[in-house]
């Protein structure tokens, strides 16, 4: 195990992690920077610099470019710039000795207080928590007063004061690790608790340690710098960057450079470390580093070549002309979506099958522009709802048909509420968005929502949080906030799949009932072909971003066209079949094998 | 939501304007505003011990007697006279009549008695107001007695030459009887004396106030009211001081003298007072224990260079463990230590030690120490220079105190110190003494040892005559010189900067701040 | 919710008492003890055991410790030895500059931070993004002491523009806009670092949150961008954003040591400090005490706080 997670990255992804720092400019910035001083307090003793300890009072306090004192002298006369290149290296030392101490006893007392748990973690969480509400400079200053003076005292304070914030970190990691699967194996088989901790739950606590100690050693070396600056740290003549500025701070007024260039140096090589942590972090967090994190925009990108027609005669309530969608990693586009076309009359249901991957999601969310973006980018198509092409229109155009016109409804209520706003409210504020009406009114068209999609006692259920809902009532709020402003379309992206068979059956009644109500036109994206032959007039069946049949709901299943087609509709089991199920299914999938 | 932030901007810079302006306000006329270098630890001057302290206790009190302006000799205040018994056992004091404390009881025998029996006795009623650390400065008295109202006898075990002294010296101020008694506890922060200036209020960490005694014995001040605010850091006081918000500081760092100096807004005041900066040599163990050891360490550093670059001139190079301000006990033969790190190479080989290793004690700060860290490398780096091998370890003042004062171990070979005293007797005596060994709870931390020493200190305890005392300490000070148990290295001079506006304004030798004739129209 | 901040603080009493303890143990390891500090250069061993009968230090150390504990379930704080003085009204005297200072802080940092943060996660790799991100760094990179001292040089002895030190003007003053003026710089510098961080943390927070598929539904509500972002991004956002508040408490309150002694605030950062240096016992125990119990009580309200925002965590 732990081989795998240390070692395992093969050459190219570590190269590819190298180049992801190289490509983060400022991170690259950081640690050109950083590598520089760090060359340069390397290399103070074979630099051709004056010692550092040698002072020469009468010519105390010359400014820099003196002669032969390029950075002039301090308040002994000795050379700033070799105590400054001297300081930086005892600085650096100290500040990432420091910071590996914290990060060994604070990782330590987190592992393990989150791995026992119980009265373990009590006590040594409540050890860190006595750490944390003591005022940190003091407790500092106190362990200095009692261990004597010198750097290394200073090291241990400032290693010390800093334990809480490894041991909270990693804590938190080991407790949401400890009950995996494959935690729970290697105690199946009889491991010592010693040795899961260390080749089990280390391993994979490891990247987070990095990421902390990489976003703190910055700080330990401030710290640092700031006990030398109440004279706590390095003992005469050595100096820290630290007490160079607490000894030159007396010249303030009357030789500013004295302080000011130490002051610097601690600023840059804190904030080439800085760049340089956020960068390692940056690569080594798996969501960074896919983008994940990307604001998302409120449109989704539009780059199509050519501009579609902007209105067509005698459309249907939702017509989709070879639209394509791509995602954009910076360098190219890849597409997910390619020439998607499709037609959904008034009253009608369509369905889009797929398997997962096969971009329905994505061509549901490109009609109104909801692909996450980046990287989301629509290259080519055009989609019209009533005849009008929508793309085209201005940003706050298209985003007063979402929730009007169009409506979605999406597949896992739990993560689609908000989680902080009543149910009621969230209702509520779709209507709030369309219809200038009254906030009490709008609440009271949301409980006569509720109560459509079925949910009893509406009332007292509006002022519910999502997570005090069960799954199919949260399915029916979602249904009802789609509801609110009376949209022609609904999009119903996977609205059943996250709920269990009795449940689902239910949703795609109402879903029905409502759509013969209301002369809704319903597009409904699903991967099961027993959904469709319920629910849906006609199919259409995507494949790796492209339709690769369309037609009539009953002559699509009673005579499939495509391959894909055909173990799509024989992958949904008949009851009662058994083996034969599996008997049937293999010799479709062989085939596409080969 | 956006636009209702840059609609609040304009406010935010008005309001960001309207705080800004009004600033670096002058301080208000016959007010004098005092930057101290910290918070006072009480203003019962049997409590406390601080020079800080003091500044602000000689302005609210007066003893039985007094420094003379510009000299460590002694004058009547309080008392107008006084006799002494031939033996040196008795003093006897008449006190001036019509005075009365700033809580309007009068002054008198009684108020004296009082005071004593309060730090001396332990059963008095009021000695829990304590405690009183300086109260040894007293403790060759044996009793206090009233004679009369306005008559006070003070009986001594032994003959104590420095008694007058003492009694000049803050721990010697009168406080009113009444004052401790309705404030107990409290005191310290409510005091009430005879002098120039009233206490009005002590706001904690920002400022003392007093202001002017209408009714002073000795003519009321011209100032309306004095203000004392703690500024514990140099730069800050500086700052302050730059930017009008002081119209005095004290103990202006070295490196900024000049820069009032040429300033002609700012007028800077230098007084030499009794201050000795030194390092003691550990005689007992390791290299110093031999006297060439020692003599070459004087040789080796460079004192002039230490005063006038380090100390920027605000000290003079000392070659004697009693300040030059002691002007009737300090021996003007002696020369200081020369520079030379010749000579002391030579005497070094000459002791037949070759490049010793030596450990150095040094303080990051504390009373009278001026700018230990910055002067302990420099010593360091000229012994160096010479051959010795230097390790510095640094401690904070308490701590510092806490090591030294039990005696330098095996381990520790020099310590950095310094003293200010009101009397001559008193850094000899402590420190060079073989009975004042801290075995036997004196402060010869460093083991030096002279018989000869002992018996001239000892004789001139106990003699009464000035200037036959005065010859006792300056033979004491050539076989102290010769000996070289320390390395002589400065007498500080005290200093202040005042505005402009600030008239009569002087620094005492006892550094004591006597505002009383201080005017600023 | 009651029940919930009642036992919190039981909980936070073990954590109080042994921090007194630590306190106690470290405060009697560091040599040197209270009469050296009131003797100073006078301290003989004499002197120093006659005033240790006096502050009753020549008593056992659990005794003393008991005697204190005692004492404080009395509501009896004890005397500072060295400023003769009972430590509680030191103490709160102290802790009413400290309160304001470190809540001007507070204040600039959330309010500064969270709208950094905001502005620099919605508009994303935008030059705005940059330029905070940039000032961010700088304050997250700065040393807080070297900083002051620099602003101290520029506006009040260069520029004459603000006063050096001190809360309030040393004579008249004293009303509200004195103590602003008093405050802006101390409380900027301070408020640096944390600003960095609240700022930091709100863009990632905002940047996870504006993924979450809560944030689609809403805008395929056809909710307008700023109601996306900031009545339902930043509602969720600030749920994770607010116990990072709490901890910056800590560190706000820590370097109110440095900003207090550069700055002269007579705050509780800086008579701890003296009070560490002077062996005062009482009055560090008595300090440690309140800053301490002021940590556990905003982070109990970041807390609260925060489970008020979010229904979930009240269960």
């Amino acid at each position: 195990m732990t081989d795998m997670t240390l070692s395992t990255p093969e050459p190219r992804k570590r190269r590819s992690n190298w180049q992801l720092l190289m490509a983060n400019r400022l991170a690259a910035a950081g640690l050109f920077l950083f590598g520089f001083i760090v060359i340069l307090a390397v290399l103070a003793p074979v630099l051709p610099l004056p010692n550092p300890d040698i002072t020469d009072q009468p010519n105390r306090l010359l400014p820099p470019l003196a002669d032969g004192h390029l950075l002039g002298t301090d308040h002994l006369g000795r050379d700033i710039l070799s105590r400054l290149i001297w300081g930086t290296q005892v600085s650096l030392i100290v500040g990432v000795s420091a910071t590996a101490l914290a990060a060994i006893f604070g990782s330590l007392i987190g592992l393990v207080a989150g791995y026992a748990r119980g009265a373990t973690d009590s006590i040594l969480m409540r050890f860190v928590d006595m750490l944390m509400a003591f005022p940190y400079i003091l407790l500092a200053i106190a362990i200095v007063a009692a261990l004597g003076p010198g750097l290394l005292n200073a090291l241990y304070a400032i290693a010390i004061v800093n334990i809480p914030f490894f041991a909270r970190n990693i804590r938190g990691v080991t407790v949401s690790i400890r009950n995996r699967e494959f935690v729970d194996a290697a105690r199946l088989s009889g491991k010592s608790h010693p040795a899961i901790l260390f080749t089990e739950v280390l391993p994979n606590v490891l990247p987070v340690i990095v990421i902390t100690m990489s976003t703190t050693v910055g700080w330990m070396i401030l710290e640092t710098a700031g006990l030398s600056f109440l004279g706590l740290g390095a003992q005469p003549p050595t100096s820290d960057l630290g007490s160079m500025l607490g000894q030159a701070r007396a010249q303030l007024f009357t030789a500013p450079h004295a302080s000011i260039i130490p002051g610097i140096m601690i600023f840059l090589l804190v904030m080439s470390i800085n760049l340089l942590g956020d960068g390692i972090r940056d690569v080594l967090d798996p969501r960074l580093r896919s983008g994940a994190l990307d604001r998302p925009m409120p449109v989704t990108k539009i780059a199509r070549r050519t501009k579609p027609a902007a209105t067509l005669e005698d459309a249907p309530a939702l017509v989709v002309d070879n639209l394509s969608t791509g995602f954009d990693d910076g360098k190219a586009i890849t597409p997910a979506v390619r020439d998607i076309s499709f037609r959904l009359g008034k009253g009608e249901c369509l369905g889009l099958i797929g398997e997962s991957g096969s971009g329905k999601s994505v061509t549901a969310l490109s009609l109104m522009g909801l692909v996450a973006s980046p990287p989301g980018v629509i290259t080519a198509g055009g989609v019209y709802v009533g005849g009008r092409e929508v793309l085209c229109l201005r940003e706050q155009e298209l985003i007063g048909l979402r929730g009007g016109r169009v409506a979605y409804v999406f597949q896992d209520p739990l993560t689609t509420l908000h989680p902080l706003f009543r149910v009621g409210e969230q209702i509520a504020e779709a209507i709030l968005v369309h219809e200038s009406v009254g906030k009490s009114e709008a609440h009271r068209r949301a409980i006569e929502l509720m109560d459509t999609v079925g949910i009893r006692d509406a009332r007292s259920r509006a002022s519910a949080y999502p997570h005090e809902l069960s799954g199919g009532q949260r399915q029916r709020i979602g249904i009802a906030m789609a509801l609110a402003n009376d949209p022609d379309i609904i999009i119903a992206d996977e609205p059943t799949t996250a709920l269990d068979v009795t449940v689902q059956a239910r949703i795609l009644e109402l879903l029905q009932n409502l759509r013969r109500e209301r002369g809704l036109a319903l597009l409904l994206i699903t991967h099961d072909f027993g959904v469709v032959a319920q629910v849906c007039d006609r199919v259409a069946v995507m494949k790796n971003g492209e339709i690769v049949e369309q037609g009539e709901t009953g002559a699509v299943l009673r005579d499939p066209q495509h391959d894909y087609t055909k173990r799509l509709i024989a992958c949904v089991p008949e009851l009662g079949e058994g083996q034969a199920f599996l008997d049937r299914v293999r010799p479709l999938f062989v085939e596409a094998r080969t | 939501m956006t636009s209702k932030w840059y609609g609040l901007a304009p406010l935010l810079a008005a309001t960001a304007l309207a705080l800004v302006s009004p600033a670096a306000a002058q301080t208000p006329p016959n007010v004098l505003i005092v930057g101290q270098i910290a918070e006072p630890q009480s203003l019962d001057p049997q409590v406390s011990t601080a020079v800080n302290d003091f500044r602000i206790l000689v302005n609210i009190y007066d003893g039985l007697v007094r420094y003379a302006d510009g000299t460590l000799e002694v004058e009547p205040a309080l008392a107008t006279d006084w006799t002494i018994s031939d033996d040196g056992l008795s003093y006897t004091f008449n006190l001036r009549e019509g005075v009365t404390f700033h809580d309007g009881t009068p002054f008198n025998a009684e108020a004296v008695k009082f005071n004593f029996d309060r730090m001396l006795d332990e059963d008095h009623p009021y000695y829990d107001t304590g405690p009183f650390p300086l109260s040894f400065n007293f403790s060759a008295v044996e009793s206090v007695n009233v004679i009369d109202e306005h008559t006070v006898e003070f009986v001594l075990t032994e003959p104590f030459a420095p008694f007058l002294s003492n009694l000049a010296y803050p721990t010697g101020l009168i406080v009113s009887p009444q004052g401790v008694m309705d404030n107990v506890d409290d005191y310290g922060r409510n005091p009430s004396g005879t002098g120039p200036y009233r206490f009005v209020e002590w706001q904690s960490n920002t400022r003392v106030v007093v202001e002017a005694n209408a009714d002073y014995w000795d003519g009321a001040p011209a100032l309306e009211a004095v203000v004392f605010r703690p500024i514990t850091d140099a730069n800050t006081r500086v700052a302050e001081m730059l930017s009008g918000g002081i119209d005095v500081m004290v103990e202006v760092p070295p490196d900024n003298v000049s820069q009032f100096e040429e300033d002609s807004a700012f007028e800077v005041y230098e007084q030499a007072g009794p201050h000795v900066w030194y390092v003691m040599l550990n005689a007992r163990y390791g290299p110093f224990a031999d006297k060439l050891v020692r003599q070459a360490a004087n040789y080796a550093v460079n004192k002039e260079a230490l005063v006038n670059e380090v100390l920027q001139g605000t000290a003079t190079v000392s070659d004697s463990p009693i300040a030059p301000a002691f002007n009737w006990a300090y021996n003007e033969n002696l020369e200081p230590y020369p520079y030379d790190p010749d000579m002391a190479g030579q005497l070094l080989s000459q002791a037949g030690v070759d490049s010793p290793e030596v450990t150095f004690y040094v303080t990051e700060g504390g009373s009278g120490m001026l700018d230990p860290v910055t002067m302990g490398t420099a010593i360091q780096a000229d012994l160096e220079a010479v051959g010795f091998d230097v390790t510095i370890e640094t401690y904070e003042w308490n701590t510092f105190l806490g090591i030294v004062n039990p005696g330098l171990g095996e381990d520790v070979d020099m310590a950095e110190m310094a003293w200010m005293t009101n009397d001559p007797d008193v850094l000899p005596f402590l420190t060079l003494r073989t009975g004042a060994w801290p075995e036997e709870g004196g402060f010869n931390s460093s083991y030096y040892s002279n018989e000869e020493v002992d018996e001239l200190l000892e004789a001139a305890r106990v003699e009464t005559d000035i200037e036959a005392r005065g010859d006792l300490y300056k033979q004491m000070q050539e076989i102290v010189y010769e000996d070289a148990p320390w390395i002589f290295v400065a007498n500080w001079q005290q200093n202040a900067v005042t505005t402009q506006a600030v008239q009569g304004f002087s620094l005492q030798p006892s550094f004591l701040l006597q505002l009383h004739d201080v005017s600023k129209p | 919710m009651t029940a919930y901040i009642g036992k919190r603080l039981l909980a936070a009493i073990p954590v109080i008492l042994g921090l007194s303890i630590i306190v106690f143990l470290v405060m009697k390891l560091i040599p040197g003890d209270p009469a050296q500090a009131l003797l100073g250069a006078y301290a003989t061993p004499e002197n120093v055991e006659r005033i240790n009968r006096v502050l009753g230090l020549d008593r056992s150390w659990p005794e003393q410790y008991l005697i204190w504990v005692g004492n404080l379930l009395q509501g009896d704080f004890g005397r500072s030895y060295i400023l003769n003085r009972p430590v509680l009204d030191e103490v709160l005297d102290r802790f009413a500059a400290t309160l304001i200072l470190a809540g001007a802080s507070l204040l600039i940092c959330s309010v500064l931070g969270i709208l950094a943060g905001i502005v620099s996660a919605v508009r994303q790799f935008g030059w705005t993004d940059r330029i905070v991100t940039f000032f961010v760094l700088i304050g997250i990179s700065m040393p807080a002491f070297f900083l002051g001292l620099v602003l101290i040089l520029l506006f009040a002895v260069h520029w004459r523009l603000l006063p050096a030190s001190g809360m309030y003007a040393v004579y008249g003053g004293g009303d509200l806009p004195d103590l602003l003026r008093h405050l802006i710089l101390p409380a900027g510098t301070l408020a640096i670092v944390a600003t960095g961080v609240v700022a930091r943390l709100t863009r990632a927070a905002m940047l996870e949150v504006l993924r979450q598929d809560f944030i689609r539904t809403a805008r395929a509500k056809g909710l307008s961008e700023n109601a996306v972002i900031y009545r339902h991004a930043f509602r969720a956002a600030l749920v994770s954003i607010i116990p990072v508040i709490g901890i910056q408490t800590g560190f706000v309150l820590g370097g109110a040591v440095y900003i207090e002694t550069v700055f002269q605030w007579p705050g509780l950062g800086q008579m701890l400090v003296k009070a560490v240096s002077t062996r005062d016992l009482l009055l560090v125990q008595g300090g440690v005490l309140v800053a301490a119990t002021l940590y556990v009580l905003i982070n109990l309200l970041a807390d609260v706080a925060q489970a008020m925002l979010d229904p979930r965590l009240k269960a």
